[in-house]
């Protein structure tokens, strides 16, 4: 998909096989098959017990007592057995499919962003729902129906040898039409499979989509095109379940007729050993009813099958989540940020087109710079490069010195800030929001609230701080969100203070007297500002004027009056108005 | 409206029968009735053959093999083989029939949930998280798909076979028929009792695997934020928190469902005993014979294999009931954006008239109160005023995001609820505050729900493109119209996701265009471009601007000072830059 994925992923022979998932319950599974073993061992009691009531009975020496005694031990085994052997089934597949998840989730949060976004979260969501509930059912059913019909299997047929062993060799005649079949359909299942849980991913994403942009959607009434794209996934994952459906359905007959035909010739051939006397008519009637009894364990392997295949897609694509190498952290620098930062020679590609191309500058600590340019210059791209969220191509950017990459990542975030564009709210209560990192105390909590100028809206609120926030942060207005990023920046108390775009929603008034609260409340912060208001930056230390990944100009603000057209162009078309800027 | 799944109609659920609930499921199948009918005499063809095979073998060995009669063991070899060929197709027939309609009623079933969730409004997604609406559309209808497509013959077979060896051992010997019976009516009650908190905790974990994908889709969409702010660890606390809830719950639900299977077992073996002691009692009182007693525990067999079928089947029906309530929430849920059959047409009203409108949010807050405004056609108005203070919402009442708690809106002098949704859209353009793209190219952005430029070519689109002064903006993008774009992308910039919504507004020539704060995050020289283009729409178009950029807004024939629930006219810009300095904010 991304051609910028090294191409080491071909290197990758080693398939992630499922069974191997089980190994570390070993314990747990052989309890689990030991104590299916023993309820269906016990089940075979009850007949003897029943007989034998019978035949005594017959011959006068019956006893009640010892008969319900018997049969009640029995009874009250087979139960405490099956239901000790379910609950290993639900703990075994239940802790397999949690510790899964666990596995995901923490080889997720060791990934970059680039990560997220090249492997889209649509697809970690299957992952981490459907994907495990095939694994789970695997677990919880396969694997102990496979065993016990394996050994049943085995069972019958060294009873079937021992009693004519050339019968019994006719039967295993059908092991390889059995397992040719099961070859067979398996193989297509399992392309099959995977393209069956892809199309959940798109789903996922349709329904993701549709929901994101309920408000657009029902803006422009076009919920018909939404439709048509719901309708055209969700036919081929019903005509996917079709194919799959297809190819077991035959599965099944297949094995049964072939085990029947099995029954038809031992009774041709068996009758014939009869005729010539070969062959006592109690043997073959007790090598027809034994033959009757492999019937149905094969018929549970091929069931168990589908699970199986099932869960082998799945399991591969967490298999590939898990084994996606973690981002190289080289980093080991820990060290106080004082905030001069240089970039040399700094060039980004996304996709092979140049996003930003040779930049060079030097800030200075505790100085304010701001980034100035067109839609699509470059400028975020420049701040995700200064947060060390993504990398650059080639150049270098340093830290006091030092290159970013050379910092322990954990104590760069912890220093630098980063307000967004995009507000990103999360579903929890506003001081979660705000104080989103457990390095907050109350009192740079208060402090950057108050610099956000949030304290008369919070205090609106009933439940002041306490106030949930709704998932997307739709029940707040556009400067309400900004303005709690800011104060979520601010909290961590930063040395580096990156805004984009920060005024753009936010009241002129506001803007003021949150930028002279920064001012005041962190006097050793360095500030770098992406925006589009001159007026605000004129007094800035630095403006750096990008034009389509280029630097055009550098500089303070009458410097570039002078010597840069491009910014008197952006600032005349701002001047209009200026008058009432104050 | 309440609109919260989590919270809604908990009361309305118990109130329903599992009987009447069965019945509105198989509303999804309807049209299948024929389908459904062959796969069932399939079925009991199935069951019938694979009883008559161990027959037909039992009556070869007796009659032919015991008496060395070759012919004769061939002649039923071969009707065997007949007979096994039968059944494989019977099998065949029987598994994909009902296997197929699973499918095709999971695919309807995922058709109406989407397809109602397009009819539900705004404010319905607002209450509800995107990753548990996922769960109930993808998980919880397999849920239901795999009880139908899986269990539901088997279970009407095995409760057909009941009865019929139920009838069966009551005619033999009504005492002790009804005896073997007992242990199945105390199976019995102790489902029915047992159901109601079987399904509650299968509720509950599905449940809890719908706050689990809630709390993916959350993170994940919010990634950027957890790796800029160092909290890898929060990640992976809050997952584990969700994690082990759904485990916690999964095992829960779990060992309750396989309660049915040892218990419905259980009860089997005792009817045996039962069937052994009171029988030899019987026979003791010379009542009985002990040939029948054999056949009668052969019999009793008969009636409890199904009933133990029925035990594993019981729990993946509570599954499956469990998730049908978690589906039927959403289908219950209503619209209250409804259009009214209003024919009334007031005449003297301008294009947009606002009268005594007022507007609550769900919870409680109150955002309008009492406005009254008139829009004439093509003026331009600008609604200015702090962050908090109503502009948004004052936009989606005009666009009928939401309806208004009191009073009304007239468009064009008729009610504005009295509009069909097309014509509404049609009338209505809204360049909304956050600029959403769905994946595909520009193209395809662009041209998004406009039904009039779907059919046409790139370069028919491009001439209209071209008339509406468009092409300008198109060269912000590497590949002009082919541009990919991905809506959880960051490649492109927010100025850039602006420039795509303002373009697919203005491609649609609304009548009423309103721009929420619709180039918030594009450059002042790039805007002038857009002026110039707004300016190309026709003369008759009403333009309401809502900005914080006082360039944007200067040439607005009108400012409204929206602020603390008032719309009120700010005379001139000079007036309304006072306002905003000197009022108080209300945020």
């Amino acid at each position: 998909m991304n051609k910028r994925t090294p191409k080491v992923v071909s290197e990758k022979p080693s398939k992630a096989n499922i069974f191997s998932l089980l190994s570390p319950y070993r314990g747990m599974i052989s309890l689990l098959v030991l104590f299916a073993l023993l309820g269906n061992a016990t089940n075979l009691v009850i007949p003897k017990i029943i007989s034998h009531g019978i035949d005594s009975y017959g011959l006068g020496n019956f006893q009640y007592k010892l008969l319900i005694t018997e049969f009640l031990i029995a009874t009250l085994a087979i139960f405490i057995f099956t239901y000790i052997q379910s609950i290993f089934q639900t703990v075994a597949s239940e802790r397999v499919a949690k510790s899964l998840r666990s596995q995901v989730s923490e080889k997720i949060s060791k990934q970059g962003f680039t990560f997220i976004l090249k492997t889209n979260p649509s697809k970690l969501l299957t992952n981490l729902t459907s994907d495990m509930d095939s694994v789970k059912m695997f677990v919880s059913m396969a694997v102990v129906n496979i065993v016990s019909s394996i050994f049943m299997i085995f069972a019958i047929f060294t009873l079937l040898l021992i009693l004519n062993w050339e019968l019994a060799l006719t039967v295993i005649a059908i092991v390889p039409i059995i397992l040719g079949t099961f070859y067979i359909v398996l193989r297509k299942a399992k392309v099959l499979f995977k393209k069956s849980r892809e199309v959940i991913d798109r789903l996922n994403k349709v329904i993701n989509e549709s929901i994101l942009g309920s408000a657009i959607i029902r803006v422009l009434n076009s919920q018909q095109p939404e439709y048509d794209k719901f309708i055209s996934a969700n036919v081929e994952a019903r005509d996917l379940g079709l194919s799959i459906l297809r190819l077991f359905t035959i599965l099944i007959p297949v094995i049964m007729f072939v085990a029947n035909l099995a029954v038809v010739s031992i009774l041709a051939l068996g009758g014939h050993f009869v005729v010539i006397s070969k062959m006592t008519l109690g043997d073959f009637a007790a090598f027809n009813s034994y033959l009757s009894m492999l019937i149905f364990p094969i018929l549970m392997i091929g069931f168990m099958s589908n699970i199986i295949a099932q869960a082998t897609a799945s399991y591969n694509r967490i298999y590939d989540v898990l084994k996606s190498p973690d981002s190289v952290e080289k980093g080991t620098l820990i060290q106080k940020l004082e905030g001069k930062i240089e970039l040399k020679n700094v060039s980004l590609l996304y996709d092979n087109k140049p996003v930003l191309r040779d930049i060079s500058f030097t800030i200075e600590k505790k100085s304010r710079t701001a980034i100035l340019g067109p839609t699509a210059a470059g400028k975020s791209q420049l701040l995700n490069l200064l947060t060390n969220l993504i990398n650059t191509n080639t150049g270098t950017i340093e830290f006091d010195g030092n290159a970013i990459n050379e910092y322990d990542k954990e104590s760069f975030h912890s220093q630098i800030g980063l307000v967004f564009q995009d507000s990103v709210i999360f579903n929890m209560s506003l001081r979660e929001n705000i104080a989103f990192s457990d390095k907050v105390t109350d009192e740079s909590l208060k402090k950057a609230i108050e610099t956000a100028e949030l304290d008369d809206f919070i205090e609106s609120l009933p439940q002041k701080l306490d106030t949930i926030v709704s998932e997307r942060g739709t029940s707040l207005s556009g400067g309400q969100k900004q303005r709690i990023m800011l104060a979520r920046a601010l909290a961590t108390n930063p040395q580096v203070l990156l805004l984009d775009d920060f005024t753009a929603r936010v009241d002129r008034k506001t803007e003021k007297k949150i930028l002279a609260n920064i001012e005041n409340n962190f006097p050793d912060l360095t500030l770098i500002s992406v925006t589009q208001k001159v007026s605000s930056v004129k007094d800035f230390d630095l403006i750096i004027l990008l034009m389509e990944g280029e630097m055009i100009a550098k500089g303070k603000h009458n410097e570039l009056m002078d010597v840069c057209p491009e910014y008197v162009q952006i600032y005349n078309s701002q001047r209009s108005t200026q008058h009432y800027e104050l | 409206m309440n609109y919260n799944l989590n919270q809604a109609n908990e009361q309305v659920q118990k109130k329903k029968s599992t009987f009447s609930v069965l019945m509105k499921l198989f509303a999804f199948i309807s049209d299948e009735r024929k389908n459904l009918i062959l796969a069932y005499v399939a079925i009991l063809i199935n069951a019938g053959l694979s009883l008559l095979g161990p027959f037909m073998v039992g009556y070869t060995i007796d009659h032919y093999v015991s008496n060395k009669d070759y012919h004769g063991i061939l002649l039923f070899s071969g009707i065997l083989i007949l007979l096994y060929i039968t059944a494989f197709f019977s099998n065949l027939i029987q598994m994909r029939l009902m296997g197929s309609i699973g499918q095709r009623m999971l695919y309807r079933l995922r058709n109406a949930l989407f397809t109602k969730l397009q009819d539900l409004p705004v404010d319905f997604f607002n209450q509800n998280k995107a990753g548990d609406l996922i769960s109930r559309i993808n998980n919880d209808t397999d849920k239901v798909n795999q009880f139908f497509s899986q269990s539901l013959m088997q279970f009407l077979g095995s409760i057909f076979t009941m009865f019929g060896s139920a009838i069966f051992l009551l005619s033999i010997d009504l005492p002790l028929g009804s005896a073997a019976l007992v242990p199945a009516l105390l199976v019995l009650i102790f489902t029915r009792i047992l159901s109601p908190w079987i399904k509650r905790l299968n509720t509950a974990n599905l449940k809890s695997t719908g706050s689990l994908s809630s709390e993916i889709q959350e993170s994940l969409n919010n990634f950027k934020v957890i790796i800029a702010f160092n909290r890898r660890d929060y990640f992976r606390k809050r997952f584990e928190e969700v994690n082990n809830d759904n485990y916690k719950t999964a095992l829960k639900a779990g060992i309750a469902n396989n309660i049915f299977q040892a218990v419905y077992g259980l009860a089997a073996n005792v009817a045996q005993l039962i069937v052994l002691a009171l029988g030899i009692y019987l026979i003791s009182m010379g009542h009985f014979s002990l040939g029948l007693l054999i056949s009668f525990i052969a019999y009793v067999t008969n009636f409890y294999n199904p009933l133990r079928q029925l035990a594993s089947l019981w729990a993946s029906f509570q599954v499956a009931l469990a998730a049908w309530d978690r589906i039927s929430q959403i289908l219950n849920m209503e619209s209250n954006l409804l259009i009214q059959n209003d024919a009334y047409k007031d005449i003297t009203a301008s294009f947009v008239s606002l009268r005594d409108v007022s507007f609550t949010y769900p919870n409680g807050k109150e955002v309008l109160y009492d406005v009254n405004i008139e829009l004439e056609k093509g003026k331009t108005y600008a609604f200015v005023g702090p962050t908090g203070g109503g502009k948004t919402t004052t936009a989606s009442l005009l666009a009928r995001l939401y309806d208004s708690t009191k009073g009304s809106i007239l468009l064009d002098g008729k009610d504005i609820r009295s509009y069909s949704a097309e014509e509404r859209s049609q009338k209505i353009g809204f360049i909304l505050q956050e600029p959403f793209l769905f994946t595909g190219t520009v193209r395809d952005n662009i041209i998004y729900g406009n039904t009039e430029y779907k059919k046409l070519s790139n370069g028919h689109l491009d001439n209209a493109i071209h008339e509406s002064g468009l092409e300008t903006l198109l060269e912000r993008f590497d590949h002009g119209l082919d541009t990919k774009l991905q809506t959880s992308s960051d490649e492109i910039s927010l100025g850039q996701k602006q420039l795509i919504a303002f373009m697919r507004a203005v491609l649609r020539k609304p009548e009423l265009l309103i721009l929420d704060e619709a180039t918030a995050n594009i450059d002042t020289v790039t805007e002038h471009l857009l002026d110039n283009i707004l300016k190309k729409l026709p003369t008759s178009t009403t333009r309401v601007i809502i900005a914080h950029r006082l360039n944007t807004i200067e040439t607005a024939d009108e400012i409204f000072f929206v602020n603390s629930g008032q719309v009120t006219p700010a005379g001139s810009l000079e007036h309304a830059v006072n306002m905003l300095l000197h009022g108080k904010r209300e945020s």
